[in-house]
């Protein structure tokens, strides 16, 4: 088998079966079930929802 | 077993943690890293990326000016030939995506990934080497275009002798990002980790298949241009954007405190995206020697990013909403919104340059040069240059030094790019018109863009100054590093204010 039959078949095998065993691993795991749990995760009680985190001259504000 | 397996496997992982954060880690979750010591853990190699990403950048605006001017006045250092505008304008598009775009992009992902996972920054010797054999690469693959030996595969120009060194940069980039997210904190995956881990598996995966299809075993005839434009569209669409959309969805609401508008639509714009993108690519061949069926594919596949188009806009925009007056006070919403505006434009303009009608008229044009700088620079440079405004002064703990130099940065590249873009689509469409009439004379169309190539360069001088404002403030900043901290007026480090007399950036 050539390289290329074979990167050509890695690509259209390998790939979709790897996005649906993401896909397929979120799901299980309970990526999705709660949106509004994982919208929050870029901030924590350091730097919480409300905290405003670049006001160079306008200074933090909470 | 299995479990035994695992538990080996993460203790494994687990060992290259630094000593306060070993009993966290592993996908079990553990005990999460502070955010002042993943910023402390990320300082030397982010700042090796964006320190080398930023001299490549400089690099490339001299060599994007110089192109610009010869393209106007031929005689242009015409006795150095070595500098021929096929070389320069080569080595211009090589420094700035693989120079600088590619490694401001892995810093920023970098923290990002150490944020998102909450761990501080694990084996960072494999990234110090995989920064190492990046730069090492981009040097001999722009001095082998420099001195003839480009390949003349558009976005694959640099020879075959630098590419294996890259492609060993990004197999290490990408093992890392792996092992961080094995070792991740948080177990929750937030979207901007979606993007960016996709983003590091696809492209070592485009660029070893683009490798082998073109340069090491190179196929026949016309695939040969269907596989390169697969190539060239996708390095924007599976590595720059989910990259940029990734920076946005994590900095505007930091910023801003406030969570996205709807996670459920960004979770829908990164699987739609997944799904659509890697169709692209072919609808720049209408019109070429191809199965029609290929270039109709791209050309469905390019409507199709219509969804995630639309549901990043929707995100971004209800986001911002209340929230527009913060552009006068942070600098990174300002570069992260340009940013995201540009990017719902750019994505519009790519999706109607995609239909055959206008694609007859627009391609082989300036227009396609106008929208790949909207795409390149209006969306993703401005993302980067946000992002790098909130990660900076967080990893080496000093506040930006000059405000004026801020300002200057983002008017000079807002309107050097504004001023780009806007008359070279303009002139683009009209040039495709008078090529498509034959009773127009070639060097006809060829005057009537010379005015328009004057006003490119003017704007490329703007985007200069911004460039080098950018620069100086970084250096500023660093020698900073190493004198005494002074708290200013305004923190960003203390979370503190002491007056907000000062009020906002011109």
């Amino acid at each position: 088998m050539s390289v290329i039959a074979f990167i050509l078949l890695g690509s259209v095998v390998l790939l979709p079966a790897a996005g649906l065993l993401a896909l397929r691993w979120a799901t299980s795991t309970g990526q999705f079930r709660c949106p509004d749990k994982a919208a929050l995760l870029p901030f924590d009680e350091v730097e919480p929802v409300g905290m405003e985190t670049d006001c160079i001259l306008g200074g933090n504000r909470r | 077993m299995i479990n035994q397996s695992q538990t080996l496997q993460n203790k494994t992982l687990r060992a290259l943690l630094p000593g306060d954060a070993l009993t966290g880690g592993g996908t079990e979750g553990g005990k999460k890293a502070a955010l002042a010591e993943i910023d402390a853990s990320c300082r030397v190699p982010v700042l090796f990326f964006f320190l080398s990403g930023l001299a490549w950048l400089l690099a490339g605006t001299i060599l994007a000016l110089v192109a610009s001017i010869k393209l106007h006045t031929p005689g242009f250092l015409a006795g150095w030939e070595w500098l021929t505008f096929s070389n320069v304008r080569t080595a211009h598009l090589n420094t700035v995506i693989y120079g600088f775009a590619s490694q401001i992009s892995v810093g920023v992902t970098i923290w990002l990934m150490c944020r998102l996972c909450r761990i501080p920054l694990v084996a960072p010797g494999l990234i110090t080497v995989a920064n190492l054999f990046y730069n090492l690469g981009v040097t001999v693959g722009v001095g082998g275009i420099l001195i003839g030996d480009s390949t003349a595969i558009e976005w694959l120009e640099m020879p075959r002798y630098a590419t294996p060194i890259l492609f060993i940069s990004y197999a290490l980039i990408a093992v890392w990002t792996i092992v961080t997210f094995r070792l991740r904190a948080e177990r929750h995956l937030y979207v901007s980790q979606w993007y960016l881990l996709a983003a590091v598996l696809w492209f070592p995966w485009l660029y070893g298949t683009a490798q082998v299809m073109l340069l090491i075993e190179p196929v026949r005839g016309v695939v040969q241009a269907a596989v390169n434009w697969w190539f060239a569209h996708n390095v924007l669409g599976l590595w720059f954007t989910p990259i940029g959309l990734a920076s946005i969805y994590y900095f505007i609401p930091k910023v801003i405190g406030r969570p996205i508008h709807s996670y459920y639509l960004s979770v829908l714009g990164f699987w739609s995206l997944a799904l659509f993108y890697n169709w692209n690519g072919m609808h720049h061949l209408v019109g070429g020697p191809l199965p029609a069926w290929m270039i109709t594919v791209s050309i469905v596949a390019s409507v199709m990013m219509l969804i995630p188009v639309i549901t990043v806009a929707i995100n971004h925009h209800f986001t911002m909403v209340g929230h527009f007056g913060k552009l006068k006070y942070s600098p990174t919403l300002r570069f992260m919104v340009f940013g995201a505006v540009s990017y719902t434009l750019a994505s519009l303009q790519g999706v109607a340059s995609a239909v055959r009608s206008i694609s007859e008229v627009t391609h082989f044009t300036h227009h396609t040069i106008a929208h790949a700088h909207l795409g390149m620079y209006a969306f993703f440079t401005m993302v980067m240059f946000g992002a790098m405004y909130y990660i900076l002064p967080r990893i080496t703990q000093r506040e930006w030094p000059s405000n004026g130099l801020i300002s200057l940065h983002f008017w000079g590249v807002a309107l050097g790019i504004v001023l780009y873009v806007v008359p070279m689509s303009i002139m683009g469409f009209i040039q495709g018109t008078m090529l498509n009439d034959a009773a127009v004379r070639f060097l006809d169309v060829v005057q009537f863009t010379l005015p328009w190539l004057k006003l490119r360069t003017l704007a490329g001088l703007l985007l200069a100054a911004g460039h080098v404002a950018f620069v100086i403030n970084v250096g500023w900043l660093l020698v900073r590093m190493f004198e005494p901290y002074r708290k200013p007026v305004v923190s960003i480090l203390t979370g503190e204010a002491e007056t907000v007399a000062a009020a906002k950036l011109p």
